[in-house]
């Protein structure tokens, strides 16, 4: 195992687009967040009295931030990590070398894993750095409210980079691909959410995967969800525990996916 | 020992059947030519027992099959041009093979002084020539030392002296008492090589043999005289004559060996016509391979 990721640590040693990816998701993670100190104090008021830097705050607010930056630069990387390879026939030069298909497909899945977790890792430093700097006077019990959100953010992350992966193996160019991911997780699957809520009226349209994968992080602004509540006929967010095996399902099938496609075509 | 063993393996585009069902045994320390045209199947057949392309039937076994799916790692192959990792150097894109081959000790400096790239190591692989890709491609099939060698038209592309480094790599390679399952189009590099030779068309194996046996021993010897019709005469009833065929004013004659040309020459001259023309010819790989793929 510790072989492979190793492998895929030295693919991705000096390859630019991936680092500017990797560097991106590291500043826009804190900056997002803090630029929100910089808005009017009558904005801030709005979206809930108790701030959005204190224990246990910090994790909702960071939580649902990274929810986005995780979809676009955490995303990008796994659509990267195989287009990459298709592009410059790396991936048929590998089977060739000596590793076979399975090694392939698993390498790929460490190495998302890895880096979903080097990205979770991250997320806990940069959230309990922002809380205690902002905490006046610091609980333990207050600082370990909320940490479910760590894991959760794991399983957020694994599985956008599941989908990048998907896209990637699914369409093979890089840009093209870029475009599947986004188009689809920022409007496509919408539309068919809508579709569905439209036929059926039934709670069953918010089990979408990218949708799940959000419901990881929610939205952090209670009083506008409640709003939405109201107007609806039944709760539009997924408890946590139905995010988590949804989205666990979703990146499940994503993989094996990915598996199938890598086991059984022309290279 | 087997290094391979191919059974009726098969692949087909749409209708196309490019290779089929085609049969092949590689034995250690044979270097053998798969010979064809363009578009004959070659590199679908490499491809398949690289398992880079699917087959659709029949079976393939390296060395017995006693590495699974890790035979691989006991090859070096170069399949058609090479693909290396564009934005990094030789040395990185060579220790990433010796990373997948698990080659502990790669020795890539001595290496890359065999194929003469030492002077250009720390460049991009994306600033080669096409030459200098070739030759890494080598390099890196080369990594761990394997026994077997496999090369996809290995001169494909490159320049004259491009194609002299690469065939004496191969030579010198050779030399060591590897074996090496070579494909090409070009008869002369094959004929220069390769111990055994095996001549596909379109998917199908037509012939296969050590080179020797290949080529026959047969003689061709091509003849002229301004009485063409009573040449022809004289000669058709001879039973040590096995074809005769008449071509751009000149009558070929398919003998065996020990119809000299003398004896040809004195049977015209008995029967009164002189010969303006007189060659003898013996067969290349080349004749034996156009002759093999126009029957077929």
């Amino acid at each position: 195992m510790l072989h492979l990721l190793r492998l895929e640590i030295k693919k991705i040693k000096n390859y630019r687009p991936f680092q500017v990816m990797a560097l991106l998701y590291l500043i826009a993670l804190p900056a997002s967040l803090l630029v929100t100190k910089s808005l009017p104090e009558e904005v801030g008021m709005f979206f809930g009295s108790q701030g959005f830097y204190t224990f246990p705050n910090v994790w909702r607010f960071l939580g649902y931030i990274g929810n986005w930056i995780g979809f676009f630069f955490l995303g990008f990387m796994g659509v990267l990590s195989i287009t990459s390879e298709y592009g410059n026939k790396t991936l048929r030069q590998n089977i060739i070398t000596g590793l076979s298909r399975k090694d392939y497909f698993s390498a790929k899945v460490i190495f998302i894993a890895g880096v979903s977790l080097a990205a979770t890792v991250y997320f806990f430093i940069v959230g309990t750095a922002i809380g205690l700097v902002h905490a006046n006077p610091f609980y333990f019990d207050v600082y370990t409210q909320n940490l479910g959100y760590i894991p959760r953010f794991f399983l957020m992350c694994f599985g956008y980079m599941s989908l990048g992966l998907l896209m990637g193996t699914l369409v093979r160019r890089t840009g093209f691909a870029i475009f599947i991911f986004l188009a689809y997780g920022v409007f496509i699957e919408s539309i068919l959410r809508g579709i569905h809520l439209y036929y059926t009226e039934h709670r069953s349209c918010i089990f979408y995967p990218v949708n799940a994968m959000e419901d990881l992080t929610p939205i952090p602004f209670p009083d506008m969800a409640n709003e939405m509540i109201k107007e609806m006929e039944f709760h539009p967010f997924l408890s946590p525990t139905e995010a988590i095996i949804t989205s666990s399902i979703y990146t499940a099938i994503f993989l094996f996916g990915v598996y199938r496609l890598l086991m059984k075509r022309d290279l | 020992m087997t290094v391979l063993e191919t059974n009726e393996l098969s692949k087909s585009y749409g209708r196309i059947k490019a290779v089929n069902k085609l049969s092949l045994k590689v034995e250690k320390g044979q270097i053998l030519g798969i010979l064809g045209p363009n578009g004959s199947g070659k590199t679908t057949f490499l491809g398949m027992v690289l398992d880079i392309i699917k087959k659709d039937s029949g079976n393939y076994a390296w060395f017995g099959g006693q590495y699974g799916a890790y035979s691989r790692k006991h090859l070096g192959a170069l399949l058609e041009t090479p693909n290396f990792y564009p934005y990094k150097n030789a040395v990185d894109n060579l220790d990433i093979v010796a990373h997948i081959k698990n080659v502990k000790n790669p020795r890539i400096d001595e290496l890359l002084e065999i194929v003469n790239l030492a002077h250009r190591k720390d460049s991009p692989f994306r600033t080669y020539s096409l030459g200098m890709k070739q030759r890494l491609g080598i390099a890196g099939a080369m990594i761990g030392n394997p026994d077997v060698l496999i090369f996809d038209e290995p001169t494909n592309g490159l320049d004259p002296q491009g194609i002299a480094e690469v065939r004496n790599t191969i030579v010198e390679i050779a030399n060591q008492g590897k074996t090496i399952i070579m494909a090409s189009h070009i008869l002369d590099e094959v004929e220069k090589v390769c111990t055994h030779v095996s001549i596909i068309k379109n998917g199908n194996h037509l012939a296969s043999g050590s080179v020797g046996s290949i080529i026959s021993d047969d003689v061709q010897v091509e003849i002229a005289a301004a009485n063409m019709d009573g040449l022809k005469n004289i000669l058709s009833n001879d039973s040590r004559i096995s074809q005769l065929e008449e071509k751009e004013g000149k009558i070929i004659l398919y003998v065996d060996q020990e119809f000299s040309t003398a004896e040809i020459n004195q049977i015209a001259h008995n029967n009164g016509i002189t010969l303006t023309h007189l060659v003898a010819k013996a067969k290349s790989l080349e004749s034996e391979f156009l002759e093999i793929t126009s029957k077929n």
